[in-house]
């Protein structure tokens, strides 16, 4: 069995790497609208059917509509965040409250919408990527790599980079951050916070869109597999600590590294269960994240 | 509404619940009043710890199937008379509200809100996977055929939780620290109250009935799986009932649950090939609910006047309340 070590350590590493994507951005979202967004599992789904459906029509690579799967889901996302602001900023009842329980009106809706449109299969999405993989047989290492993982990599860095850029050198960025730190004094410093929320709504959106077509070619897409990133996408945010970004890296890497680890050595369907348990350990014993620098 | 006059209504439909079972012989009808009647009691319990103490537990379900899956597994492996198994399923949920309360209670409500239901989410798995459930195949308990017993059985069980609740909540302090806790936990704090304690005892009290009407529901039924008892529906239904209802209410969260599984039965008699849709619509009525009427039915039509209070505050460290503080009405309840 531990001749699989490294190739469990590779996948999860590069698994997780994809994960690193979804959670940035989830963060961001969290930081500056202060509600957790429960349909991000089904913006994942939804973004990797249009991916496979895309494909089926044209018969590209989904490589080539990452961007256009992000301009689709940017403006769905851009147009979505409006109403969730109107509910946040509600004067009956208790806005936060009616925010959360919104965003999970909405992911329950989108899970039937999508029942009713792909039915209960799974697939996958062919890629040109999905068929070479390399060896690392010549160093001495008993290791493949897909290229449709390591593509998967490449893509997580770009896309951790591209935000990276966008939130510390820009003045957009800057506006976010200053959001995230405090809503009225950034307010009164001149942020629209409404359209800021907008634009790092529709930009989380179509990031959560475009990693759920790389999901979709890496392991595979069905209609309930929102479910399941909802809960990757919070243990990653947790594990970091809520609104601490440079501990995401290090969550999404180890959460890559449980799944890879139990689809080798034990039952995949005991994923979830092992991602509760350490949720749990870490909630208990270090509610402010792995790095005890959350909020 | 008049405390008199509400209090005569709620007796005759009490008395009508009472004497309906003489009249209507129809096993169909009674079994459409029980679920029923099920439903009022797993949508108050719900709202104890979302409506009255502010935390979300999207994974309701998780209590009511594990009160079922307590008896099926009691009964059946261990012969327990069903008087015996019940208060101990009603046990097993207040244990898994105490563990799962102990690291989420005492941080904020999205965490726990995520939280249940990712909890719910991982006793479905395990239910699934492990052997004494029966996994996906699911369980039959022994089959005590009286559809009667099980009508008088779930109304009056429904009902004493209805009033022990109405009493803690309507009527002792425990409501208003509860109710304190919502509206601001600093605040609370200050006062000299103890939110973790009070959250958990809440939670656990929520819990509890859920547990119960599991029990029943199990030996009712007479098959559980997986899927009937733990799945996401029964939370999904119970948080829509409550919004859609009114939150922070007795009535409320019981109107909603009237109307919904009012709808969900004839939906299903009518168009059972659609069942999707029904998901469709139950998302649909939440964002609908939370965007027009954000205190629900009850609170939009019945307490119109008592409900308008200051805005919240999602956060400690921002307070939209400052920006539209000229737009807040003055104090009121």
């Amino acid at each position: 069995m531990m001749e699989l070590l490294p190739q469990a350590l590779t996948d999860g590493i590069l698994l997780g790497g994809i994960y690193i994507t979804i959670a940035i951005a989830f963060s961001l979202t969290y930081g500056v609208m202060h509600v957790i967004d429960f349909a991000v599992g089904e913006w994942i789904m939804f973004g990797a059917f249009t991916g496979y459906y895309l494909n089926k029509w044209t018969g590209l690579d989904p490589f080539i509509f990452l961007p256009v799967i992000f301009v689709i889901y940017f403006a769905v996302g851009y147009l979505v965040q409006p109403v969730i602001h109107r509910v946040l900023s509600g004067t009956k009842g208790n806005p936060f409250l009616m925010g959360l329980v919104f965003t999970f009106g909405l992911a329950i809706m989108f899970r039937g919408l999508a029942l009713t449109a792909f039915g209960f299969y799974s697939n996958s999405i062919p890629s040109a990527f999905s068929e070479g993989s390399f060896n690392l047989d010549s160093i001495g290492l008993t290791v493949t790599i897909p290229t449709v993982r390591l593509m998967g990599l490449a893509y997580a860095v770009a896309i951790t980079l591209i935000l990276h850029y966008l939130l510390k050198k820009t003045n957009f960025g800057l506006g976010v951050r200053a959001l995230a730190q405090h809503k009225d004094a950034a307010g009164l410093m001149g942020v629209n916070a409404k359209r800021t929320g907008s634009y790092v709504y529709g930009i989380y959106v179509g990031i959560s869109a475009m990693t759920g077509v790389l999901l979709g070619c890496i392991l595979s897409i069905g209609a309930q597999m929102g479910n399941e990133y909802t809960i990757f996408a919070f243990f990653v945010v947790v594990l970091a600590g809520m609104g601490y970004l440079a501990g995401v890296p290090w969550a999404a890497l180890l959460l890559g590294l449980v799944q890879s680890i139990f689809m080798i050595y034990f039952n995949p369907s005991h994923t979830l269960l092992a991602v509760f348990v350490i949720l749990y350990i870490i909630l208990l014993i270090s509610p402010r994240g792995l790095f005890g620098k959350g909020v | 509404m008049k405390t008199s006059r509400g209090a005569a209504i709620l007796a005759i439909i009490t008395a009508a619940l009472l004497i309906l079972p003489l009249v209507v012989h129809d096993t169909f009808v009674l079994r459409v009043l029980t679920e029923g009647i099920m439903w009022i009691g797993l949508a108050i319990a719900f709202d104890v710890i979302a409506g009255y103490t502010g935390y979300l537990n999207f994974g309701h379900g998780a209590f009511f199937g594990i009160g079922a899956y307590t008896i099926g597994i009691l009964m059946m492996q261990a012969h327990l008379p069903f008087w015996v198994a019940l208060p101990l399923g009603g046990l097993a949920a207040a244990l898994t509200a105490l563990i799962a309360g102990i690291p989420t209670l005492r941080l904020k409500g999205a965490y726990f809100a995520i939280a249940t239901w990712a909890l719910s989410r991982a006793i479905q798995q395990l239910a699934l996977n492990v052997e004494f459930t029966g996994g996906p195949d699911g369980m039959r308990l022994e089959a005590f055929l009286n559809p009667l017993f099980f009508y008088y059985l779930m109304l009056i069980t429904v009902g004493v939780i209805f009033l022990i609740l109405w009493y803690l909540l309507e009527r002792a302090p425990f409501g208003l620290k509860l109710k304190a806790i919502r509206e601001d936990e600093e605040g609370a704090k200050a006062l000299g109250l103890n939110p973790t304690m009070l959250k958990m005892q809440s939670f656990i009290l929520s819990a509890i009935p859920t547990g119960i009407l599991g029990g029943i529901y199990a030996y009712w039924i007479t098959f559980i799986d997986p899927s009937s008892t733990l799945g996401d529906l029964v939370s999904d239904q119970a948080v829509v009932m409550v919004v859609f209802g009114g939150m922070g209410t007795l009535f409320g969260p019981a109107l909603g649950a009237i109307l919904i599984f009012a709808f969900k039965t004839i939906f299903w008699a009518y168009l059972s090939d659609f069942q999707l849709l029904y998901l469709i619509i139950l998302g649909a009525l939440i964002a609908i609910s939370v965007i027009f009427i954000p205190n629900g039915l009850w609170g939009t039509l019945v307490k119109r006047k008592a409900v308008a209070r200051p805005q919240q505050k999602p956060e400690p460290a921002s307070e939209p309340a400052a920006l539209s503080a000229v737009a807040v009405p003055e104090e009121g309840n």
